[in-house]
Parts: C-alpha cells; structure tokens; sequence
C-alpha cells in the first residue's frame, strides 16, 4: 500500500522538530529513514503510527487519509526497539493480541498464530513468557505480532540496535527476505547507515528535521546531493580537502585537482572515497603530502595521509609499512570527485 | 566510643548489640502489650477487672467466655448491625474508590491534558451550576459567589503558585492530591445538609460517597506511580494492534500494575474501616459503622472493660489481619516510591 | 471529514471519561461542600417554626471566636506570662527575622513571594503570642493552641522515635523483617481503639501500669483531672499510633542510602557520626521532610483521641479544633462550627504550604 506524507511538519511546543517532509513509499517498497538521534526521523514514524499528532501536512494510506485517525484504525503494525512484549502474556498471547481484540475465534486464532510462528521459527516458545526468551527470540516475537495482521504498512523503530553485533547482521538478512517475502510496504527507522545501506530500496537521510536525499543506496552513496549526505554515508568517509574552486579546477595550495564540476566558489570542499585515491610515488599524483598514520585492517592498511591542513584516508595494500612521515602522492580520479560549497554544504555540479 | 567499635569484621560490639536490640525489644513490648490486655481483658469477669491489674490467664486469674457471649449473644443485632454496616460501607467504598481513583491516575500518568478554552469554559460552567443548586437549597447565592471568590483568591495566595496560562497534568494531579490537606469537618457540615435534603443522610451510600471522596487522593497518589513506572511502548503497541484506550487500561495496564492494586486496594480499605468523623457526622441510627458504636458505648459503658474489650478487638481484627496481608507488599519497597517522589 | 463511530469518539476521549468521575466528586463534595461552609460560618443558625432561618451575620463568628464569648474557647484565656511563654516567643521571632532576612538578601525575590512570606510570618508570630499569653498557671490554652500542642509535639515526637527505630533497625542486626511487621501493626488499628485501649493503660487504679505508677509514688494523681497530662495522654496515644508510619519510610530511605560513598568514608577513616552527619542524613533528609508534612497534615485532623479518651476534658483542655467544631454542631451552632472548621483550614493549609515551601523543597534541592 502507498504510504504519501505531504508537506508533514511537526513542532513540540516552540520548536520546530520536523520540517515540511514530502515522501512517497510505494507499494511493497522498503523505505529507510536514516539519521542521528534528534534528526526527527523517529517522529515521522510516530506520524505515520498516529503516536503523535501532525502540526501541519497530510499522511494518507492506500490512498485514504488519515492524518487524524486513531492508530488503531490506520492498518499499520509497528516494531518498537524495545519490542513492546506484553510481560504477562505468553508468546502465543502476545502474537495472537491483534487477533483477538478484532474478535476472531479461538481456532481460528491459534492457526494463524502457528502460521506466522512457524515463518520466524518460535514455534517450541509459544508457551513461553517473554522474560523467559533470549533478545533475539523477543524481536523475532516482536516481528511475528506485526506479521500476523497483514497490515497495509510495516513500521519498525530501530529493532535491531538491542542486538549484538553477529545477531544483528544474521537478521539484517531475515528481515530483507522476509520482507520480500511478504511485499507488504515497510517504514524503518535507523542511525547505522550499513543497515540502511543493506535493507532499503530507499533511503530517505533526515538530518536537524529536514529531509538531506531521497534515493536508492546506490545513488546515495555514489551522488550525494550535499555535505551532510556525502560525510554520513561511507566507511571508512569521505575524504574531504578545503580549497577554492575556479570553473571546475579545485585549488588546493598550490596544487589543482580537475573536477567534472563547471562553477566556482572562495570556499569550496573537495570529496573524493577512499576506495578513489590510489597511493603514488611522492612528486606523482595528484597530490604529495607525508603519511600521518597507518592502520593494519588485515586485508588491507589504511594509510591516513596528511595533505597540507588535510587528512586524506586511503586504503593501502595489507604490506604498507611506511614509517610516518614519508612522502608520497595519492592519485585522484577527476570522475571519482565531488565538490561541495563550504558555507552551504551544497554539491555544485 | 571504643565499647562500640566492634572487635570483629561483619559484626557488632556486644554493647552496641545488647543496647540496639534491647532498645528494639522495649519498643516491640510497648507495641504488643496494649493490644495483649485488650485480649486478656476480654476474658475476665467484672470482679477480676476491679481488682487491680491482672496479667496472666490461669496464673492470676480463671479465664472467663462471659463478655464474650454478653456481646456477641445478649447484644447480638446491636452489636451484628454497626459490624456488618462496617463491612458493607468499607468493602463498597474501596471497591468504587480504586475504579475512580485508579482510572484518574492513569488518565494523569498517561494521556496528556492541555485544557482547551472549551474545557475551561466546561469547568467554569459547572462552578456556576453548583451556584445554582446552592441558591436550591435556599441559600443566598450571592454571598456564595463572593465566598467562592475570596476563597479562590486565599487558596491561590497560601499556594504560592501563580495561576499558569497553561494548564498541564501535574496541575490537576496537584489539585486532585491537596483536596487531603482540607479538614474533613468543614465539609462535614454542608455534606450532611445536602444529604438531609436528598434523603442520604444516615444511609450506607451517603457513607460509601463521603469515603470514596476523601480517599481519592491517596489512591491517585498511589498508583500515579505504578502507571508512570509502565512502559508507555506497551500502550502504543497495543493501540496499534487495534486496541482503545478502555481495553489498553483492561487488558494490558491493570495486570501489570497488580500488586500496586492491591496494596492500594488493602490501605484504603483499612482506611475505610477505621473513619470516624465522617460516620460521626453523617449517621445516626441505622448506618452507624463499628467505630461509633465503640465510641458511643464508650460513653455508656466505660468503665465496663470486659464488655467494650470485646467490642475493640472484634473491631480491629480485620484491619489488625489486613495489615499483616498489606506488611508484605510494603517490604517490597511498594508505595514508598510515591512518599520519595 | 468522515462521522466518527461512538467507540472511536469514546475512543479519543478516553482520557477525560477516565477523568471526570473523580472531578465530579471533588467538585460535589469537596469544593461544593467548602463555598456553602464560607457561607455558613458567616452566618447565624437557629431553628424555627418550620425548619430553619439563617442569617447573614458577616464575620460575627470570627469575633466571636477570636476576641468575644467564645474566645476562651478556642484562643484561650490570659494570664501573667511564663518564662516558657517568653522562650517560645523569642524563639519564633528569630526564626522568622531569620527567615526573612535569608530570603530578602538571596536575590531572588518576587510579588508572590513577598506576599506569601507575609502570611506565614504573620500567622507564625501570632500564633506564638497566642502561646505566650496563654500560657501562664492561671491561664488555659483554647483548642488553636491545643491542637498546634499535638502536631507539633506529636509529630515531633513521632519523627524523633520512629526516625530512631528505623536507624536502629538499619543496623546489621538479625530479625529485621520480624521487627518490621511487629512495629507496623499500631498504624493500621482503628483509632477510636487505640483510645481506649490507653484510657484503660493510663487507669491508675486497676490498669496494668498502676502498680509502678503507685510504686513511684505519684499513687493519687489522677491524670485526667489535669490540663497537662491529660493532653500528654493524647501525644503517647497518638506517637503509639504514628511512629509506624514514619519508621517503615524511614527504615526504608535508610536501607537505601548510597552504599558507595558510605564505604569510601569508612576506609578513610570517617566516625559513624561523621558518616551519619555527611552521607546518610543529606541522603534521607528530603524523605524525612515529606513525610513530617504528611504526618502533620494528618495531625490537624484529629479527632478519635481527644474525643474517645478523654471526651475533650477536662473542661476544654484536650479539646482539638475538630473536636471543638463537633461539638459546636452538636448544640446547634451550625455558624460557630463552620467557623472554627474554616479557622482550622487556614491555619492548617497555610502551614502545611508553607512547611512546603520552605522545608520540603529546599530539602529536596540540596539532594540534587
């Protein structure tokens, strides 16, 4: 089902924590909303639940309104990030809730409850209170209460930053496939870009309440409409060297670095991957600088380079063992490059 | 003070022991000593009450049923009646007391009130049809008005608190828990005059209104605590599976917060039972509760410690039960969040 | 904008349904009852031919109370002072002149705050004359200084026992959770009970207590015959029954002080008083406030003693306001009752607030 926020603002009291956000999930979609805590990414989610109230603009579902409905009336289940179990019910209770309060029959009940059971593999735990479960089997019951409704949309709250590490990456995985299993228009919410990066058709980047891009990870990462986008996305980030631009040649010291830019600007910031930069000798590439530090990741080394007031990050192969201070040059790729307006962080094309 | 260092780690100084438990054991004694002559009291003839003080059954004196069976068989309705109207009016009042209180509690703790112009106007509204029932019972409405005012005007002033353009929970949670502070005498004197006129005076419902009224506060007070304590992400996830906020609060809230009710329940039913001046005011006959009649046979029967000994302990002995039950709760840290709070 | 169905708008205003039956019934029977008792202590009562007229009298009933017939009755008769009465006056000026100066020079002053300091220093200074001058042998207090004599005292008294029994108990002592239940059961019995249980304790001719009461040699003295003791009778009810009350809230705080900063005093040497004075006092002083408030906002109230033990006697001596406003109703005096109701409201309101405000809050500001 379509999921439309329209120019959705929200102000708590005086201040003004999401600006007019426009966004179009579209059905089956997987839309990602991304952003440091504070961003306001959470209160959409909220919106869109009906938790909290619009200060202005309109959320429709599948095509109907419902900027003042009752979450209850709105279709939507929601994953919190604590999950939300009801401590004293049973696992069977807690999935089986939504069922019950729309009235269905005992039979009728149990079987879907087994159903959903059975596609998130709770079925031994069905007994079980939630205190008695693992984290990761709560979220699993968390996500089996959502599924069981076959709402219009899918809303998730950060579920899986209460796993650890190795649980969260096993169910990154379950949740996409799932997700695409079931086709039905997913909402989520996260700070970890990996997460967004992995799990999104889109990911919508909100930073201070204002939407950054909206776009498909690959677009996001590859062309990022501003600054805040082009430092936020990437591990390890951006490389970014302060300079001036003059029609499309970035000035940087005494150096110029060619850019597929065309316009100009006193205060301007070069982007370039590190996965873009290539180590050279020192006099060769398109820059010289000394090396400030090395990291031994295993695979490879990642070299920072100091380059005049910058630092430059690139990976180097896993048997770099310059001491720090030699020179060297990394080479740029003019089409690898991005350049940013200092003061409003904009990409100037 | 070396006698009161203790000489080995993890234990006391046997001074500092003796004096600590002995101080302990003198309060213990002074705690159960009245309450075991009022038992022992209870089974002596008249000769054996005059006689100076007599401590010990079968040692000091022979043990006797008389009061006991003077009360309970020679007395019988008089005593049954004011008893079983203590029962009624307690159990009943506790009872309407924690849905009231309890469901005002969670509307503070959990829904947001930002009072409208409507509400207000709502508000002011129904001060001004109190005016008008005032002038129905024959009353001049006019110096009810201007007592009202001056009154609001004191209170605001004692409070220290501006009146805030905006209203907000903590507000009439405030307002709702202070209504303690107020004598229950001063509104004795009028409730007994609205119920001559409706007919409730000396009734077990007049009773069980005056009741519920004065304990609300404590079961406000009480559980505005357990509900805060509640996840609010149990409320949005049960509304979002469909549920109203009526079935939230039923199905989800109130098993959570049962051993809150519960202590609650038992504080303000031992609080019930024990009232007095409210009864005192507003019965006469028929819906005296037990503590009136003690009072009143005090009157009559005073020096008579047989009888009325068997009157107070039958009278404390469900509350004296009741508390052992609600001791439990209580060491459990329960309703001592609300006092730090 | 689609109708909404019943169950939805029900719904949406959940918060109010849950509401409202308990503002309705603060409404009818608390702020109702309180304007018609406004009206009622500035008017006569008196019954006629066919039920009865009440007049408008203004502040007749105040008067009365406070300098006419009744002034014996409830601020009490003078006398040449005590030296006691001197001490007290002495001591209530400088705490105010104290207090007023602390406020004035801290900066932060307000309308609101100057005012209301005025109300409770005023109210403090009179009721310390009231004291004074009542007090003397020939004298007799009414039943404003009789009551403030139990919640003052009482609850004083009850802070100092019940605050002692919880440390006590706080101790690494065995059977704590015995002694628990044991000293919380005299809360819970029903007051009109406890009275008499002490009427028949303090018997000193055939209650238990009468043979070391005669072995001391005070064998004659019948202590309900005199003012003094027979209001003393009252506070040892009285502390029997409270000290459970603060000692279960106290013990509790006790238990739950920061064990840390406690065990880093011991290693560096700290006294248990130094420990006592620094860590564990600061840590239970803001509870220790709210619950004296409590205690004395309960305290004004009462009623079961004096009436049960002593039947207010003798003469007036242990009468309390609500006992004195009780018996004003009970001869009819439906003005004078709903008067002294209304004296014992302010005088308990504007103390409890202010106990509040300048205890209680600053008590809990130092914590944080």
């Amino acid at each position: 089902m379509t999921v439309t926020l329209d120019k959705v603002a929200k102000n708590f009291g005086a201040t003004r924590v999401l600006h007019e956000l426009d966004l179009k999930a579209e059905p089956g979609e997987f839309v990602v909303l991304l952003g440091a805590s504070g961003s306001g990414k959470t209160t959409a989610l909220r919106m869109i639940a009906g938790l909290e109230t619009t200060t202005s603009g309109t959320i429709t579902i599948a095509g109907r309104d419902v900027t003042n409905v009752l979450p209850k009336n709105r279709d939507v289940a929601m994953v919190f990030q604590s999950y939300a179990l009801y401590p004293h019910k049973t696992v069977a209770e807690n999935i089986g809730y939504p069922l019950m309060i729309r009235g269905l029959p005992r039979a009728e009940r149990d079987k879907q409850v087994r159903d959903v059971a059975g596609q998130v593999e709770l079925i031994p735990y069905l007994d079980r209170y939630p205190r008695q479960l693992s984290g990761g089997q709560r979220q699993r019951v968390a996500l089996a209460r959502a599924m069981v409704r076959r709402p219009a949309v899918f809303l998730m709250d950060e579920p899986l930053s209460n796993l650890d590490a190795k649980l969260r990456g096993h169910m990154r995985a379950e949740l996409k496939h799932m997700q695409h299993g079931l086709g039905i228009t997913t909402i989520y919410v996260t700070h970890d870009q990996v997460e967004a990066m992995t799990l999104a058709h889109r990911v919508a980047l909100l930073e201070g309440g204002k939407l950054q891009q909206l776009a498909a990870p690959k677009v996001i990462y590859n062309d990022p409409e501003n600054l805040f986008v082009a430092r936020f996305i990437g591990s390890p980030p951006m490389n970014l060297l302060h300079g001036k631009l003059d029609a499309g040649r970035f000035l940087l010291g005494d150096r110029v670095v060619p850019t597929a830019s065309r316009q100009s600007s006193a205060d301007a910031v070069l982007g370039v991957r590190p996965e873009d930069c290539r180590l050279a000798e020192a006099g060769g590439g398109t820059l010289t600088g000394e090396v400030y530090a090395t990291e031994l990741i295993g695979d490879h080394t990642l070299v920072t380079v100091k380059v005049g007031a910058d630092m430059l990050t690139l990976k180097g192969s896993k048997d770099f063992d310059a001491p720090v201070g030699t020179p060297l040059g990394v080479a740029i790729a003019p089409e690898r490059t991005y350049v940013f307006d200092g003061p409003s962080g904009a990409r100037l094309r | 003070m070396n006698l009161f260092e203790s000489k080995t780690l993890g234990r006391m100084a046997p001074t500092a022991a003796l004096i600590i438990y002995g101080l302990l054991g003198f309060w213990a004694f002074v705690v159960v000593f009245p309450i075991y002559w009022l038992a022992v009291t209870s089974i002596k003839i008249r000769l054996d009450v005059i006689n100076g003080p007599l401590y010990i059954p079968f040692v000091d004196f022979t043990p006797s049923g008389h009061a006991w069976h003077y009360i309970f068989y020679d007395l019988g309705n008089d005593t049954f009646r004011p008893y079983w109207n203590s029962i009624i009016v307690a159990c009943f009042s506790t009872l309407c007391v924690m849905i009231i209180g309890t469901a005002a509690s969670y509307a503070l703790a959990r829904l947001s009130f930002k009072p409208r112009l409507s509400s207000i106007i709502a508000f002011i509204l129904g001060v001004i049809a109190m005016l008008l029932l005032v002038a129905w019972l024959g009353l001049d409405w006019r110096l009810a008005v201007a007592s009202g005012l001056a009154l609001f005007v004191i209170l605001v002033l004692a409070l220290h608190r501006a009146p805030s353009p905006t209203l907000g929970n903590s507000d009439i949670l405030f307002w709702l828990i202070s209504q303690r502070i107020m004598p229950p005498v001063v509104a004795a004197i009028p409730i007994y005059i609205m119920f001559q006129r409706i007919g409730l005076l000396d009734t077990a419902p007049g009773l069980i209104l005056a009741y519920v009224t004065v304990n609300m506060p404590i079961v406000i007070w009480l559980m505005f605590d357990f509900f805060v304590s509640i996840p609010k992400d149990l409320d949005e996830s049960a509304e979002l599976d469909g549920a109203s906020k009526y079935r939230v609060f039923w199905d989800i809230i109130l098993p959570l917060a049962r051993p809150g009710l519960v202590a609650t329940a038992l504080l303000v039913f031992i609080f019930a039972w024990n009232e007095y001046l409210l009864a005192l005011f507003l019965s006469t006959a028929n819906a005296q509760t037990i503590p009136i009649l003690v009072a009143a046979q005090n009157g009559t029967r005073g020096p008579e410690w047989e009888y009325m000994s068997v009157l107070i302990l039958i009278m404390i002995l469900p509350v004296v039960v009741l508390t052992l039950v609600l001791q439990r709760f209580i060491a459990k840290g329960l309703l001592l969040g609300a006092v730090k709070g | 904008m689609q109708r909404e169905s019943l169950s939805d708008w029900l719904d949406r205003h959940a918060g109010r349904v849950f509401l409202a039956p308990a503002i309705l019934l603060v409404l009818a029977f608390s702020i109702f009852p309180l304007i018609i008792s406004a009206w009622l202590a500035l008017s006569r009562f008196q019954l006629s031919a066919n039920g009865w007229d009440i007049t408008f009298v203004g502040f007749n009933n105040f008067k009365k109370l406070l300098f006419g017939s009744q002034q014996f009755h409830f601020v009490g008769t003078f006398a040449p002072v005590p030296v006691l009465g001197w001490l007290i006056l002495a001591a209530v000026s400088a705490l105010v002149l104290w207090g007023l100066w602390r406020y004035l020079s801290s900066g932060a002053i307000s309308i609101l705050g100057i005012i209301g300091r005025l109300i409770s220093f005023s109210l403090a200074i009179l009721l310390a004359l009231m004291f004074t001058f009542t007090l003397g042998d020939k004298a007799q207090i009414g039943s404003l200084a009789t009551t403030l004599f139990y919640v003052v005292v009482g609850v004083g008294l009850q802070f100092l026992i019940g605050t002692g029994l919880a440390w006590l108990c706080a101790q690494k002592i065995k059977g704590r959770d015995f002694f628990r239940v044991v000293f919380f059961v005299p809360m819970m019995v029903t007051p009109v009970g406890v009275a008499y249980m002490f009427r028949m304790l303090a018997d000193m001719r055939q209650g238990p207590i009468s043979p070391i009461w005669r072995g001391l040699g005070f064998g004659d003295f019948a202590w309900s015959t005199n003012a003094w003791s027979a209001k003393t009778m009252v506070i040892i009810g009285d502390t029997w029954q409270w000290v459970p009350f603060i000692f279960i809230v106290m013990l509790a705080a006790f238990e739950s002080q920061p064990r840390d900063e406690i065990e880093a005093a011991e290693l560096d040497g700290a006294s248990p008083w130094q420990i006592f004075r620094d860590i564990t006092w600061p840590s239970v002083a803001p509870v220790a406030a709210t619950i004296v408030l409590i205690r004395v906002i309960e305290a004004f109230k009462i009623i079961d003693l004096p009436n049960v033990l002593t039947n207010g006697g003798p003469g007036i001596a242990t009468e309390s306001l609500t006992l004195h406003s009780f018996i004003d109703w009970r001869t009819l005096n439906l003005g004078g009752s709903a008067a002294v109701a209304y004296m014992l409201l302010f005088v308990s309101t504007v103390t409890c607030v202010s106990f509040f405000n300048f205890v209680v809050m600053p008590m809990r500001a130092r914590r944080t």
